[in-house]
């Protein structure tokens, strides 16, 4: 296929967490304000003035110093934000807006407050309460944490606003990106994909990563191309999959996967689209902050989750997804150390292929590619059982032919 | 036969310097305790020698444990046999005299005393709990009613909500089959945790949650109760687990919340709202009414405790403390999470104790036969060796005055307004065992550290480095800085809260002698107890 006009250009700016447009953005005297988790609505913090950054640790090397702070026994991701921190990747930040959705990243983000890790005199962090269960009290709470750690703060020590006016503003915004992110990974459901899951991960990672006003353009430029690009006529993969699981910011992942001879059609992970890059639908009629605030309630898939119908609709959602995608597998996938997806991928795994007739295969890895040579071969060999699978598939539907 | 064993006796050898040991050990003093220990299983050769009296006392204490179980095989002897042969972990409370006796080693007079009543009221309570899950087991008789005023509910939530239920039974459910029995019996969570990694759980993941999610996969759990609360508490791995037991369980159940930025106002409503969606789905499942008044007369005894036990605090703080070791805690989390002032029984034992430990005090009773050091235990304790307390007491003279399990929510709760209750209870709850200090922020496990470390005038820190805790580990560094900054002798213990394969109960011990020996140039109270071989142990 043709290399997509502006894949080298996404590609280098996921190369710093102080990318290029960052830079930009700061110089035209916009806040920038870090996030890591899906719980702290996206779109609060893109309000006008303002643009949202989900840290990520590229090219992240040695974790000795985060190590000695948090131990060998957490996830690497959240040690790689600290030792990135304490190197002073993350001076850029104006704030921080955490939540105490995990205890590992709770743990890493309360590091900026007690080392003093960012040179800003006002730069803060808060951490926001998350509920288990979506019920009217619940939402209740959660809008009333997003007023009093997100939106009261940024107000006070910032003069950001946050009036309707603000917030519609910012829905637009974030409802364009996702509206051309939905239309490029729709190219995934296709028989032979015009786009490859790696291009779509980087292009989704410069949604979550750079000032959105920045990017818009080119992810417009990106999906006009889309419309007449060709596929190549020989398939270059041997089956399709539904990666899911835990924080994934490293494309070299998918890469990986897809060098393995498995294309990566649907993205159900945590820094991928689905969910992440759903439109957010605003009733006039209603009030915005808690529409918006029940949209990512309404939408997360994180298994934290702990509700009967929250627990079977993550199943679902992967089943649903496996066949609007024409996926032949699951891969689930799980973070080294993060005890929310250890459990889930085993029990999700045994369910997606007893219960389900889905075939799945569940791994764990480092939080970069480059130090999960092992994950290759657990690929590959997921990838012959799922030809050998299609192989028998297609013998007995001969048979039932036949006979 | 007879001649062998005579010449097997004149074989035997005294060492000099054990002449010595023996010598004390016969006015009642503690010393060579290590000696008693069979190789490999710890198990006595024969009870410690503690002076007549005490001798006398800790041995009738011994039979009235041995009463209690016996009288609750009695009450339903069929369920109880066929519970022992179904259920893997109930052979484990066996042993649950031999759990007492590690726990006393050492102790004389006023201090054994409290502990034994301490400790019978702990077995008590868990006989009574056993007793109902086999009478009312599905298994064994299926469709009884007993079973139907079963609320199960998830082992960290406390039962103080549930003492205005007075005619359904709360039962935890992890409690019996694998956190309890982890204590009595070391051995018994490695095979569940096995299961659960062999289902392709990871095996970094705290094994508290996953011997539980083990348990649910082996069908281990009593097949009991018409519904089941879980929660958010104490951590990740919980909240995870409770998947596998609804799995299993196939019984409705409600997600009771439990806000965990807690220090911050503006959580109170929704802990407040989680309680009464809690008491609604209760009355909801079972048809009965929460009955205040009832209730409040709970909280009454419920305070009284609370009062009690501050009293204990104030005590430790001076410079006669009066209960050491890890009778403090053990008996703490029991009668919070279990009773909730449900049994009264509880505040009889706590008026008993009370009595003793004043006399104690007023006369200045040293609490040990040696107290070099004033010690806080810190982070979870380890299930296999809830008694290192003792041991550090015994071998090292390092006294345990407070610990983090001991330091849960000591908030009174209103026994006279409806609103002002629902709030305390909300309050208590976000401070309940496990999670008061390992959610809400840094400052819940740091500052509060340091705050008693200058309450109780403490000279060294023990802090268990539980190598799966995910919320403790990542402070890891923050605690050696601020440590360094106060000059408090700091030992960390790895452990693995209930995997002693990982670590075990001799290499807890080594970390402290180490420490003891090349940093501080000590030698030990009783070099017996310095290492020993209890692998095999219960």
């Amino acid at each position: 296929m043709k290399d997509l006009k502006h894949l080298y250009e996404f590609e280098n700016l996921l190369q710093e967490a102080n990318n290029a447009l960052v830079q930009e953005a700061k110089a035209q005297g916009k806040l920038a304000l870090g996030y890591t988790c899906y719980h702290v609505p996206e779109v609060l913090l893109n309000c006008p003035g303002c643009f949202s950054v989900r840290l990520r640790a590229p090219r992240t090397g040695s974790l000795d110093i985060a190590t000695y702070y948090m131990s060998n026994f957490l996830c690497g991701y959240s040690k790689a934000l600290l030792e990135r921190a304490i190197e002073g990747g993350y001076n850029f930040l104006d704030a921080l807006l955490g939540s105490e959705t995990c205890s590992e990243m709770n743990r890493a983000l309360e590091h900026f407050e007690l080392l003093h890790l960012v040179d800003n005199p006002n730069f803060f962090v808060s951490f926001m309460d998350v509920p288990f269960k979506i019920e009217p009290h619940t939402v209740k709470h959660y809008v009333k944490q997003a007023k009093d750690k997100i939106i009261h703060p940024l107000s006070e020590k910032y003069n950001v606003d946050f009036s309707d006016e603000a917030l519609l503003k910012a829905v637009a915004e974030h409802n364009e990106v996702c509206r051309l992110m939905t239309e490029i990974g729709s190219y995934r459901k296709e028989e032979n994909p015009r786009i490859t899951g790696y291009e779509y991960h980087v292009l989704n990672l410069i949604t979550y990563c750079c000032p959105k006003s920045l990017i818009l353009d080119k992810l417009r430029e990106t999906a006009e191309e889309l419309k007449t690009r060709e596929p190549d006529e020989k398939k270059n993969y041997r089956a399709k999959i539904v990666v899911v699981g835990s924080e994934m910011d490293d494309p070299e992942f998918t890469k990986l996967i897809e060098e393995s001879g498995a294309l990566v059609v649907a993205d159900r992970f945590c820094f991928g689209s689905i969910p992440g890059r759903e439109e957010i639908h605003i009733d006039p009629n209603e009030d915005i902050l808690t529409q918006i605030c029940k949209h990512y309630m309404v939408t997360s898939q994180c298994p934290r989750y702990m509700s009967h119908e929250k627990v079977q609709e993550r199943r679902d959602t992967v089943r649903r997804l496996v066949k609007e995608y024409h996926a032949d597998g699951v891969l689930y996938e799980q973070i080294k150390f993060c005890e929310y997806w250890g459990y889930e991928r085993a029990l999700a795994s045994h369910i997606m292929n007893d219960e389900y007739g889905v075939p799945s295969a569940s791994v764990d890895r480092q939080y970069t590619a480059s130090s999960s040579g092992q994950l290759r071969t657990r690929v590959q060999a997921f990838v012959e059982s799922l030809e050998i699978k299609k192989i028998a598939k297609a013998r007995e539907a001969n048979v039932h032919a036949q006979g | 036969m007879l001649k062998d064993k005579l010449k097997k006796l004149k074989n035997i050898k005294i060492e000099p310097d054990k002449i010595k040991a023996y010598a004390v050990d016969m006015f009642g003093k503690p010393a060579g305790l290590g000696d008693l220990y069979r190789e490999h299983t710890a198990l006595l050769k024969h009870r410690e020698w503690r002076g007549a009296g005490d001798t006398l006392y800790d041995y009738y204490r011994w039979l009235v444990n041995w009463k209690d179980m016996i009288a609750m095989v009695g009450k339903a002897p069929v369920s109880c046999v066929k519970g022992l042969m179904r259920y893997r972990w109930f052979a484990s409370y066996l042993s649950a005299p031999a759990f007492v006796d590690r726990h006393v080693m050492g102790l004389r007079g006023p201090q054994l005393r409290m502990a034994h009543l301490h400790y019978n009221m702990i077995v008590k309570h868990t006989t009574k709990l056993i007793g109902i899950s086999m009478r009312a087991d599905e298994r064994f008789h299926p469709g009884n009613k007993l079973s139907k005023k079963i609320v199960l509910m998830d082992e960290i939530v406390p039962n103080e909500v549930f003492t205005g239920f007075p005619n359904l039974i709360p039962i935890p459910l992890q409690t019996l089959p694998i956190f309890l029995a982890s204590m009595v019996d070391q051995q018994i969570t490695p095979p569940y945790l096995e299961v659960t990694e062999s289902y392709g759980v990871p095996a970094d993941v705290c094994p508290l949650p996953s011997g539980e999610a083990g348990v649910a996969i082996e069908d281990d759990y009593p097949k009991i109760g018409c519904c089941m609360i879980s929660t958010n508490m104490p951590c990740d791995g919980s909240i995870m687990n409770t998947s596998f037991l609804d799995r299993r369980l196939q019984l409705p159940s409600h997600v009771f919340g439990v806000p965990l930025r807690y220090n911050d106002e503006d959580v109170q409503e929704y802990g407040v709202e989680e309680i009464k969606s809690l008491i609604a789905y209760v009355e909801e499942q079972t048809g009965e009414k929460f009955d205040w008044d009832a209730f409040f007369s709970k909280m009454r005894d419920y305070n009284e405790q609370l009062d009690y036990e501050l009293q204990k605090w104030d005590v430790n703080k001076t410079d006669y403390p009066q209960m050491t070791g890890a009778c403090f805690w053990l008996y703490r989390i029991f009668y919070f999470n279990l009773s909730g002032g449900s049994n009264k029984r509880f505040l009889k034992v706590d008026k008993k104790v009370n009595k003793i430990m004043m006399q104690a005090y007023e006369k200045k009773t040293p609490v040990s036969k040696v107290m070099r050091h004033r010690a806080v235990v810190w982070s979870c304790p380890a299930n296999y060796y809830t008694s290192f307390a003792n041991w550090l007491e015994n071998c090292w003279g390092i006294n345990v005055v407070m610990d983090m399990e001991t330091m849960i929510s000591y908030l009174e709760i209103s026994a006279d307004d409806k609103e002002q209750a629902l709030r305390d209870l909300a309050r208590t709850y976000q401070r309940s065992i496990m999670r008061k200090h390992t959610k809400g922020g840094y400052r819940n496990v740091v500052d509060e550290l340091w705050r008693i470390v200058e309450e109780y005038h403490v000279d060294t820190v023990i802090m268990y480095d539980q190598i799966s805790c995910k919320g403790m580990d990542g402070l890891n560094g923050i605690f050696d800085d601020q440590a360094r900054e106060r000059n408090v002798h700091f030992i960390w213990v790895k452990q693995d809260l209930m995997d002693p394969r990982t670590i075990s109960r001799r290499d807890m011990r080594d970390q402290v002698n180490k420490y003891m020996q090349t940093v501080l140039q000590e030698e030990p109270v009783d070099p017996t107890l310095l290492d020993f071989e209890d692998d095999l142990a219960w």
